[in-house]
């Protein structure tokens, strides 16, 4: 179990994390650029310091400020972190980087095993810079479980690959986390990286939390406007009722035509419309809002008005927080 | 290496690296293979013959001593007695100034280097006051400094030791006019080591030293190496510094100004030669083994 609650001072805002990740729990912190979720994953590795609050890994005390006073130093964590960069040793080979935790014997039978499982056994007396990038993203996993860590922290690792060796790789640490029990925290400013990994979401902004649970849950039915507009909500419409209350408007939570069982109708007209994918993006106004929205079918041709149904959304009231399952709002 | 920054070159790469998407093609030393000189225009063959006229112009008093030389007359200012003197005496003090600055300049390069210490540029300002002061004046002050008189001096006298026209003083002079060389070369090269694999090295459970020994001093190695040879070339060399504060005992570079000033430029000449043969095998080992450390971890 990795507990943790800490604030890091950073010269713009004070970043809070309070969080419980069990073992075998994959956690994902996803927000914009810049909210601190970087600075939570340093401070649990112990690279920056904790400005108040504790960090106890499996019982472990690695962080406390309150007395008694503990900051655990990184080599003594043992706490894996993953960055974009693979971060191989390049003077190394790829068995010597496999091997680098102290302890581990590059020759041993757990090495070859692991080695095996990551598909990398027929590399190990290369040099890293002859790897491609998820070879060398494999190696830098695999040295991880070699070192025997207990908890896993992924910082982007998988941002820079292609859609499908992402894939690959983020099923790989999945499984290797059921395997092996450990917490995992991986850091994301990507929505589905973070929910193709994550058995639970936490909305980070300017280092606070906003909320924590479910991917779908959070996605769906987001605590708060602020927490729906990081989640990709691109527009808010006004409700005839309740006074000031909005729904939230995901592009890709829009259907073409009136469904009044299925959410929120609106007819608006259409300004713009483009192939997107393989469906369409229709630019709408809807109740004096700019929104744009994307389409299975294209839009009939002519800028007339166009019937579209708002799938379920959230709605949210004057203070910004969800109100109750629009059954008794209306548009 | 001239034609490293051609647009030839730089082609190549943006075309090595376009194969892998999202994936930053390794950093390597621009070599075009396709268009070995990179002459596609009037100024690119301007840009070579400049570089070709510049190479053989440094080049040019090497040449020089070489065809100088005859056999005869080496063989005679080298084979009158004590002439190999100053050259054991260069040896020692120079594998001494070798030692003093690695033991006490690379804490300094590496702190440097990490930006630990308070207030970094006054320590570079202080690193690169020997290189920016005249060696001469080096020496003068030098005099002033640790010379019988002052109070350096008289504790060193205390200890039976004195800092003008000895061995020591020999080493203090080579210091002086080494260890900016070495210090700003060996800074460059520990700035170069990514602390991201020193910080993942010990999330692997290494103690900051093992990190050092482990990753920090290999990956650094070959540009500590290149700053060594520097410094060493550079403390065979020393004269400026030397000739005021240590005239006696003779090195190199003393037994030449001598051997000028009582017999001529030809009696010189042979110890230029062995100067130089002292002074360049360290710095050109030191060359190729961190090019070839190098190609190694780029491919």
């Amino acid at each position: 179990m990795l507990e943790v609650d800490v604030e890091v001072d950073r010269r713009d805002f004070t970043v809070r994390a309070g969080f419980q990740v069990a073992p075998g729990e994959r956690l994902a912190l996803f927000g914009p650029s810049g909210a601190g979720k970087t600075t939570i994953l340093e401070a649990l590795a112990g690279l920056v310091p904790a400005a108040r609050g504790s960090v106890v890994l499996a019982g472990r005390v690695l962080t406390r400020t309150a007395a008694p006073h503990r900051a655990v130093p990184p080599w003594r964590r043992r706490v894996g972190l993953l960055r974009q960069d693979p971060g191989l040793f390049p003077h190394l080979s790829v068995r010597q980087n496999l091997a680098y935790a102290p302890g581990t014997d590059p020759y041993g039978e757990d090495a070859a095993e692991i080695a095996g499982q990551l598909g990398i056994g027929g590399l190990l007396d290369d040099r890293p810079h002859r790897l491609s990038g998820g070879q060398a993203h494999r190696v830098a996993l695999g040295r991880l479980l070699l070192a025997q860590c207990d908890a896993l922290l992924l910082d982007e690792p998988y941002a820079g690959l292609d859609s499908g060796l992402r894939r690959v790789l983020t099923d790989l640490v999945r499984s290797l986390v059921a395997a092996r029990q450990v917490p995992a925290v991986l850091v994301a400013h990507e929505l589905p990286e973070a929910q193709a990994f994550a058995d639970r979401l936490a909305v980070l902004d300017r280092g606070q939390i906003l909320q924590v649970g479910p991917p779908g849950p959070v996605v769906l039915q987001p605590a708060t406007r602020r927490v729906a507009e990081l989640v990709g909500y691109a527009g808010f419409v006004p409700l005839a009722a309740p006074d000031d209350a909005v729904a939230g408007v995901h592009p890709e939570r829009v259907a073409l035509g009136a469904h009044p069982s299925r959410g929120i109708v609106l007819n608006v007209p259409v300004l713009a419309c483009r192939p997107s994918g393989a469906g369409w993006e229709a630019d709408i106004e809807a109740r004096g809002e700019l929104l744009s929205c994307r389409l299975a079918d294209r839009p009939a041709a002519g800028g007339g008005e166009l019937s579209i149904t708002l799938l379920d959304p959230p709605c949210f009231g004057p203070d910004g927080g969800l109100l109750p399952r629009p059954e008794q709002v209306s548009a | 290496m001239s034609w490293a920054a051609s647009p030839a070159a730089a082609a190549s790469g943006a075309a090595r690296g376009g194969d892998s998407p999202g994936q930053r093609p390794p950093a390597r030393p621009g070599r075009a293979a396709s268009q070995p000189l990179g002459i596609r225009s009037r100024s690119g063959f301007a840009a070579l013959a400049g570089t070709a006229v510049i190479w053989i112009a440094l080049l040019g008093p090497v040449i020089t001593l070489i065809t100088h030389l005859s056999g005869r007359a080496i063989v005679t200012s080298l084979t009158a007695p004590g002439a190999l003197d100053p050259l054991v005496i260069s040896i020692e003090s120079g594998a001494v100034t070798l030692a003093v600055l690695v033991l006490l300049g690379t804490p300094l390069a590496w702190m440097l280097a990490r930006g630990t210490l308070p207030f970094p540029r006054v320590w570079e300002a202080g690193v690169l006051s020997s290189l920016l002061l005249p060696p001469l004046v080096v020496g003068l002050l030098l005099i002033f400094m640790v010379g019988p008189y002052t109070p350096i001096g008289q504790g060193l006298g205390a200890l039976h030791l004195s800092a003008t026209n000895t061995f020591l003083a020999l080493v203090i002079a080579q210091v002086y006019e080494s260890a900016p060389y070495y210090v700003l070369g060996a800074q460059a090269s520990f700035g170069s080591v990514d602390p991201r694999l020193e910080q993942q090295a010990e999330l692997l459970g290494d103690r900051p030293r093992r990190v050092f020994r482990r990753v920090t001093l290999p990956l650094a190695a070959p540009g500590l190496a290149m700053a060594l040879a520097v410094a060493w070339a550079r403390a065979m060399g020393a004269f400026g510094a030397v000739i005021i504060i240590a005239y006696h005992p003779y090195g190199l570079p003393l037994q030449i100004w001598t051997s000028l000033q009582e017999t001529g430029l030809a009696s010189a000449l042979p110890f230029a030669l062995v100067l130089l043969v002292v002074a360049l095998p360290l710095p050109l080992a030191a060359y190729i083994w961190s090019a070839r450390a190098r190609g190694r971890r780029r491919g």
